[in-house]
C-alpha cells in the first residue's frame, strides 16, 4: 500500500527534474559540517598546519534500541519476550548522535518501564535462569542475597561498581515497595534497575589525567563502556569489567589489548554492520517499493536481498579478507542470490532464493562497487524514474563528505513544457545547467549522477530511455567520465573517500559531530588508515586507542548559558 | 479606586482564570479516579483482578458530576501533508495556466457555502480562517529556512521559527524551538490544572511514509528542541498504550512506588552533567513522575475495546485509530491529541487514487489535477475522523466533537512552490461552547498566530499573546469564539 519513494533529500526534490531556480546560490562544495560549525580542513593540507589537538566535550548517550536489546540479552540471557521501544532517531545520519542529543519522550520512558517488567518477569519465572542471574535465592526483602544482587547485577547493569549509598538506596526502596515478599522485591529491584538512568544512559565525563596536566581522560569504567558499545554494540563482558576494576583501561597497552580482543569476536562483525548501514544510509531501503507492473523483476523480498548483498560485501571486505576497504566503491566482487542475479542479468551458479554466492563482475560489465548495486540505485531513485540528482548528491554528501547547500528561497518552479514531446531526464535536467542559479550547485551534483543513467529505478541495466539511447556521460569535478564503472575506478583512488569514512566513523563512535580542535586527530587517523593499506579493522583499532577516543573536555558548568 | 490595592502578578491572574473556568458550562475539569479510591470502594479489596467498573457507573446515571459538569474541552491537532492545490491567489500562476481556488469559500461569516475541498467537512460545520500566513521571521543563513517545509510548518505548529542549526545538513536535522500546540496545551496549568488525565496527550500517525528520518519529517509533536513525541503508528500499539491495564492493580501500585528509586538515580546522575544533558535528564524525570502517576491511576479505564487488527490501508487504519481515540476521550483517558494523517513532505503514494508517485514529488511535478484529487481525499479522511467524534455521544447528551477544539492544518499552503500565503486553517468542534461553528473568517495577509491564539482562548486559556520572532499577536478572531 505504501508504495514509497525513498524518503529522498528535500533539497534534491525541490531542485530536481523539471524545476528551475531563481536567486543566487553559492555552491562552494564545502566539507560537510552543520550550520555555524567550523568547516573542516582540506583533506590534502599538511597535518602540521592544523591546530593543536584539544578534545571535544562529553555527551550523555542513551543506549540505542539495538544496544538496549543486546545488553538485556547479555544481562539476562535469551530468549527474552518481545517488547517495543521508542524508535531511534539519526540526526546527522547516526543513531549514536540521536541517542546522545535527543530527549526521550514520555512514551519512550513508559516503554522502558514495561520492557523491563516483562523481561525480568520472564527470567525470574525460569528456575535455571533465575539462579544464574541472581546467584542466590532471596528469602526476605533486604536480605544478604538481595544485597549481593544489587551489588553484582548493579555493577553489570551500570557498568561500574555501586557506592555503598547506592546499594542501600536500591535495597531499601525494594524492601519498602515489596511489602514483605522476597520474590516481589527481586522483581521490583531488577526491573527498576533496568529502567534506571544509570543503566539507560552512559555517563562519561572523564577524570583528571595525572600524566598529562590540564587534560581529562575517560576513566577505566567509562572506557570499558566506550570500547564495548563501539566495537560490540553491547555492554562490557566480565573480562572487560574486571580490567576496568583493575584500572587497566587508562593505559595504551590496556586499551589496545582489549580493543584487539573485542575486534576478534563475532560481535564486532555485527557492530561493524551497524556502522556501515548508517554510513551508507541503508535504512532508506526499507521505504523502497516498486510497482511490479512497471518493474517485472521486482519482488517483496528484493530490498532485503539488496541489503544482504551490502552486508556480505562489508563482512567479506572488513573481516574475511581484511582488505583495502576502498574496494567498497571500486571492486567488481559482490554476493548475489537468485533474484539479484536476475536483476543484474548474470548467471550465478549455486545462487537460490536464500543462498548468496560470491560473484566477480568481469571487466566488460558495467558494474563495480556498491554504487552499482541495487541497494544504492533503488534507494536513490523515484518510484517511476531515476534521479541523477539524488544519486549525485549521495556521491557528494555520503562518499565525499561534501555539503550541498539548500536551494535559495522563493524559487521559481516553472514546469511548463509546451512541446509535449517526450524528453529524457538528461534533456530535462539541462535546465539546471542553463540557469546560472541552478548551475551553481547542480553543476556539482548532476554530472556524477548522470553516470548512473544506464541503471533504472530498481537498478536494472537499460539501453534506452524515452525512445532514445541512454547517454550516461558525466564528470566528477571536471574529469570527464563515461559511466558508473569509470566513477568506481576514480573513487577507489580518491583521497577524499577514506578521509570521509574516518570522519563518519568518528561521529558514529563519539555520538556527536567533530569540533575544529579535533581536526588534527582525525587527520592522524586518516594517515594511519592509509599506512595500514586502508584496512577498516585497523582503523577501528587505531580509533579505539587514539586520544580522540580517550580524552574529553571538562563538563560545561551549569548556568554557563544563562545570559541567553 | 478605594478598594485595597492588590499586588500585581500571579495571584490576580489566577483568580481571573478560576472565575473564567467557573463561568464555562463544563466546569473546571473532572477529578480522575485514584486507584486507591476504587480499591476502597471494592469490598475488602476482593474486587482486585475482576472486571473494572465503568466510569459511568461511578459518575452516576447521567455521567455528570454532582455539580453537573463534564470533563472539559478536548484539544486536538489534525495534520495533513502538502497543503492545497495551488492557485493564483497563492502565486501559483504559470505559463498562462490559471488554476482555480478550490478552498476559499466565496462568502464569509456564519453559514457560508462550502468550497469544493471543504465540502466533505461541511457536515461537521467546521470553521475556516483564510488569507493567513506566517509572520515569523527567519535568519537569512543558512538559506532555505523560509521554505514552507521549515517556516510554514513550524509557525503552523509552534508559532515560532525552526532552530537554524543543523537543518541544512544532509540529514535535515530539523527541530523546533518550543513545544507544538498540543504539548503547549497539555502542559498548560490552566488546561488540566492539577488533575491531568491519565495521559496528558496522545500522538497518532496514520501513513508511515516519510521524507527523512529525523525532525518533523516523521512527527509533528515536539516538547522543545530535539525532544519529539513520535506518533503511534499502529492500532494495536495505540490500543495497548491506552487500554492495556493488568488485572493486578496492587502490583501496579508497587511498581509506582519503586519509581521513586529510579527517580533518585536520575537526580544523583544530574549532578555530574552539563546544562544540556541535565535538561534532558530533567525531562526524563518529568516523564517518570507522569508514569508513576499513571500506574497509580490505572483503575480508571471505563471501557476496554477489543484489540484491533493492524492494517496497512490508510482508511482502515484511520477508522481503527479514530475509534480507539474516541473511546479514550470519552473515558477521559486524555484530553489532548494530535493526529498526523500524512507527515510533512510526505512520500506517500496514493495509489488508491491512481497517483503513481509520492505526494511531495507529485506536487513538484506540477500535476495539479492529481494534487486536487489527493487533497480532496485527505479532506474526506479528515471528515471521516470527525464522523467518529461526532458519532460518540456522552452521557450528558453532547458529542465528543462538541467538546473538541481541533486545529486542522498543513505545513504550507501549496506544495508546488512551497508557498505559505493563504495557509489552510480548519477549526473543528465546539470547544464546550467556546467556539462558534460553521464560520468563515477571512483576513488577507493576516497573521497565522492570530488563529492559534483564538483557538487557545476558546478552550479557556488566558494567553495574552501568541507568536514569536515577528509573529507576536494579541488579536483573536472574535467571530469564532462562542
Amino acid at each position: 500500500m505504501y508504495a514509497l519513494v525513498v524518503h529522498a533529500l528535500r533539497t534534491l526534490l525541490r531542485l530536481s527534474l523539471l524545476l528551475t531556480l531563481a536567486g543566487s546560490l553559492a555552491c562552494s562544495g564545502s566539507i560537510d559540517g552543520p550550520t555555524g560549525e567550523p568547516r573542516d580542513d582540506d583533506p590534502l593540507d599538511p597535518i602540521d598546519r592544523l591546530p593543536e589537538y584539544a578534545p571535544g566535550g562529553p555527551v550523555l548517550a542513551r543506549l540505542t534500541g539495538d544496544q538496549y536489546r543486546n545488553t538485556l540479552v547479555d544481562l539476562l540471557g535469551s530468549p527474552l519476550p518481545a517488547f517495543e521501544l521508542e524508535p531511534d532517531t539519526a540526526p546527522y545520519l547516526f543513531f549514536h548522535i540521536g541517542a546522545a542529543s535527543t530527549t526521550l519522550s514520555e512514551r519512550g520512558a513508559q516503554l522502558y518501564e514495561e520492557a523491563a517488567q516483562k523481561a525480568v518477569e520472564a527470567v525470574l519465572a525460569d528456575a535455571a535462569r533465575r539462579a544464574s542471574v541472581l546467584g542466590c535465592e532471596p528469602t526476605a526483602p533486604g536480605d544478604a542475597c538481595l544485597r549481593s544482587v544489587v551489588e553484582s547485577f548493579g555493577r553489570r547493569a551500570f557498568r561500574r561498581p555501586l557506592s555503598e549509598a547506592e546499594i542501600s538506596r536500591w535495597l531499601d526502596a525494594s524492601t519498602e515497595a515489596a511489602e514483605g515478599d522476597a520474590g516481589r522485591a527481586t522483581q521490583l529491584l531488577l526491573s527498576a534497575m533496568l529502567q534506571a538512568p544509570s543503566f539507560l544512559y552512559r555517563v562519561e565525563v572523564g577524570e583528571a589525567d595525572p600524566a598529562n596536566e590540564g587534560r581529562r581522560r575517560y576513566t577505566s569504567h567509562e572506557m570499558a563502556a566506550r570500547l564495548s558499545y563501539l566495537l560490540w554494540n553491547t555492554t562490557p563482558d566480565a573480562e572487560l569489567l574486571a580490567a576496568a576494576d583493575r584500572n587497566e583501561l587508562v593505559t595504551d597497552e590496556g586499551v589496545f589489548e582489549h580493543a584487539a580482543r573485542l575486534l576478534d569476536d563475532a560481535r564486532a562483525r555485527r557492530a561493524t554492520q551497524q556502522f556501515f548501514a548508517q554510513y551508507l544510509d541503508l535504512r532508506r531501503l526499507d521505504h523502497v517499493e516498486r510497482d511490479v507492473a512497471r518493474y517485472p523483476g521486482w519482488t517483496e523480498t528484493m530490498t532485503r536481498s539488496m541489503r544482504s548483498e551490502i552486508e556480505l560485501v562489508v563482512d567479506d571486505l572488513v573481516f574475511r579478507r581484511d582488505a583495502d576497504v576502498r574496494e567498497l566503491f571500486g571492486a567488481p566482487r559482490t554476493f548475489v542470490n537468485a533474484e539479484l542475479a536476475a536483476l543484474y542479468g548474470i548467471d550465478a551458479p549455486g545462487a537460490s532464493d536464500v543462498a548468496f554466492v560470491p560473484y566477480e563482475f568481469d571487466a566488460s560489465s558495467p558494474r563495480a562497487g556498491v554504487l552499482t548495486t541495487g541497494a544504492f540505485l533503488a534507494m536513490n531513485a523515484h518510484p517511476t524514474e531515476t534521479s541523477p540528482t539524488l544519486r549525485g548528491k549521495f556521491v557528494r554528501e555520503r562518499v565525499l563528505c561534501q555539503t550541498v547547500p539548500p536551494p535559495p528561497d522563493n524559487v521559481n518552479l516553472d514546469l511548463s513544457d509546451p512541446s509535449g514531446t517526450p524528453r529524457t531526464l538528461r534533456e530535462r535536467l539541462e535546465q539546471h545547467r542553463r540557469n546560472p542559479e541552478c548551475a551553481a550547485c547542480h553543476a556539482d551534483i548532476d554530472p556524477p549522477g548522470m553516470l548512473f543513467e544506464h541503471f533504472d529505478s530498481v537498478g536494472v541495466w537499460r539501453e534506452e530511455e524515452a525512445g532514445g539511447p541512454v547517454d550516461s556521460s558525466g564528470d566528477l569535478d571536471g574529469v570527464p567520465l563515461d559511466d558508473a564503472r569509470d566513477l568506481a575506478i576514480v573513487l577507489a583512488e580518491d583521497p577524499r573517500v577514506p578521509a570521509c569514512m574516518v570522519k563518519q566513523l568518528f561521529r558514529h563512535a563519539s555520538g556527536r559531530l567533530e569540533v575544529a580542535s579535533e581536526a588534527r586527530a582525525l587527520r592522524a587517523l586518516t594517515e594511519h588508515f592509509e599506512a595500514s593499506g586502508y584496512r577498516f579493522r585497523e582503523l577501528l583499532l587505531t580509533l579505539a586507542t587514539s586520544e580522540a577516543f580517550r580524552t574529553v573536555a571538562p563538563v560545561e558548568p551549569v548556568g554557563a548559558e544563562v545570559e541567553e | 479606586m478605594s478598594a485595597p490595592k492588590k499586588p500585581k502578578g500571579g495571584r490576580e491572574v489566577e483568580k481571573g482564570v478560576l472565575e473564567k473556568a467557573r463561568s464555562f458550562p463544563w466546569g473546571p475539569g473532572l477529578k480522575p479516579l485514584k486507584r486507591r479510591t476504587f480499591l476502597r470502594g471494592a469490598v475488602g479489596g476482593a474486587a482486585i483482578g475482576l472486571a473494572l467498573p465503568t466510569l459511568d457507573a461511578m459518575l452516576g446515571p447521567s455521567g455528570a458530576h454532582a455539580d453537573g459538569t463534564t470533563a472539559g474541552p478536548i484539544f486536538g491537532v489534525f495534520f495533513w501533508a502538502n497543503g492545497l492545490p495551488w492557485h493564483a491567489g497563492m502565486g501559483g500562476e504559470t505559463a498562462g495556466v490559471t488554476y482555480p481556488d478550490l478552498w476559499t469559500p466565496t462568502a464569509t461569516g456564519a453559514g457560508f457555502a462550502p468550497s469544493e475541498l471543504l465540502m466533505p467537512l461541511a457536515r461537521h460545520r467546521v470553521s475556516v480562517v483564510t488569507g493567513l500566513e506566517p509572520k515569523t521571521e527567519v535568519p537569512p543563513n543558512p538559506p532555505g529556512q523560509s521554505d514552507g517545509h521549515m517556516r510554514g510548518f513550524m509557525v503552523a505548529m509552534t508559532g515560532d521559527r525552526i532552530r537554524p542549526e543543523g537543518f541544512d545538513h544532509p540529514s535535515h536535522t530539523l527541530t523546533a524551538l518550543r513545544p507544538t500546540l498540543d504539548q503547549y496545551v497539555a502542559r498548560h496549568a490552566e488546561f488540566y490544572g492539577d488533575q491531568p488525565s491519565r495521559f496528558r496527550s496522545v500522538q497518532i500517525g496514520i501513513s508511515e511514509a516519510r521524507f527523512h528520518d529525523y525532525g518533523h519529517w516523521n512527527a509533528i509533536s515536539y516538547n522543545g528542541p530535539d525532544s519529539l513525541n513520535l506518533p503511534i503508528l499502529r492500532p494495536t500499539q495505540l490500543h495497548d498504550q491506552l487500554f492495556s491495564v493488568p488485572d493486578d492493580l496492587v502490583a501496579l501500585g508497587r511498581r509506582a512506588r519503586m519509581m521513586d528509586a529510579v527517580m533518585d538515580d536520575a537526580r544523583a546522575l544530574q549532578t555530574q552533567l552539563g546544562a544540556r544533558d541535565r535538561a534532558r535528564l530533567d525531562e526524563h524525570l518529568t516523564h517518570l513522575s507522569e508514569i508513576q502517576r499513571r500506574l497509580d491511576l490505572a483503575a480508571a479505564t471505563c471501557e476496554t475495546p477489543a484489540r484491533p487488527v493492524d492494517s496497512g490501508d490508510v482508511t482502515a487504519k484511520l477508522d481503527a485509530m479514530s475509534e480507539l481515540l474516541a473511546i479514550a476521550l470519552r473515558c477521559n483517558l486524555t484530553r489532548v491529541f494530535s493526529l498526523m494523517l500524512t507527515s510533512p513532505a510526505t512520500t506517500h503514494v496514493f495509489s488508491n487514487l491512481g497517483v503513481t508517485d509520492g505526494l511531495h514529488k507529485t506536487c513538484h511535478d506540477g500535476l495539479w489535477d492529481r494534487v486536487r484529487v489527493t487533497q480532496a481525499h485527505q479532506m474526506e479522511l479528515f471528515a471521516r475522523f470527525l464522523d467518529v467524534l461526532a458519532g460518540t455521544t456522552e452521557p450528558t447528551g453532547t458529542t465528543l466533537l462538541d467538546r473538541c477544539a481541533i486545529w486542522g492544518t498543513s505545513e504550507y499552503s501549496e506544495g508546488w512552490k512551497h508557498g505559505t500565503s493563504e495557509m489552510p486553517v480548519v477549526i473543528a468542534g465546539g470547544a464546550c461552547g467556546g467556539l462558534r461553528t460553521g464560520v468563515h473568517a477571512r483576513e488577507p495577509r493576516g497573521n497565522l498566530c492570530k488563529a492559534q491564539l483564538t483557538l487557545l482562548r476558546s478552550i479557556g486559556l488566558s494567553e495574552a499573546s501568541w507568536g514569536w520572532n515577528g509573529g507576536e499577536t494579541s488579536d483573536v478572531f472574535g467571530e469564532l469564539l462562542g
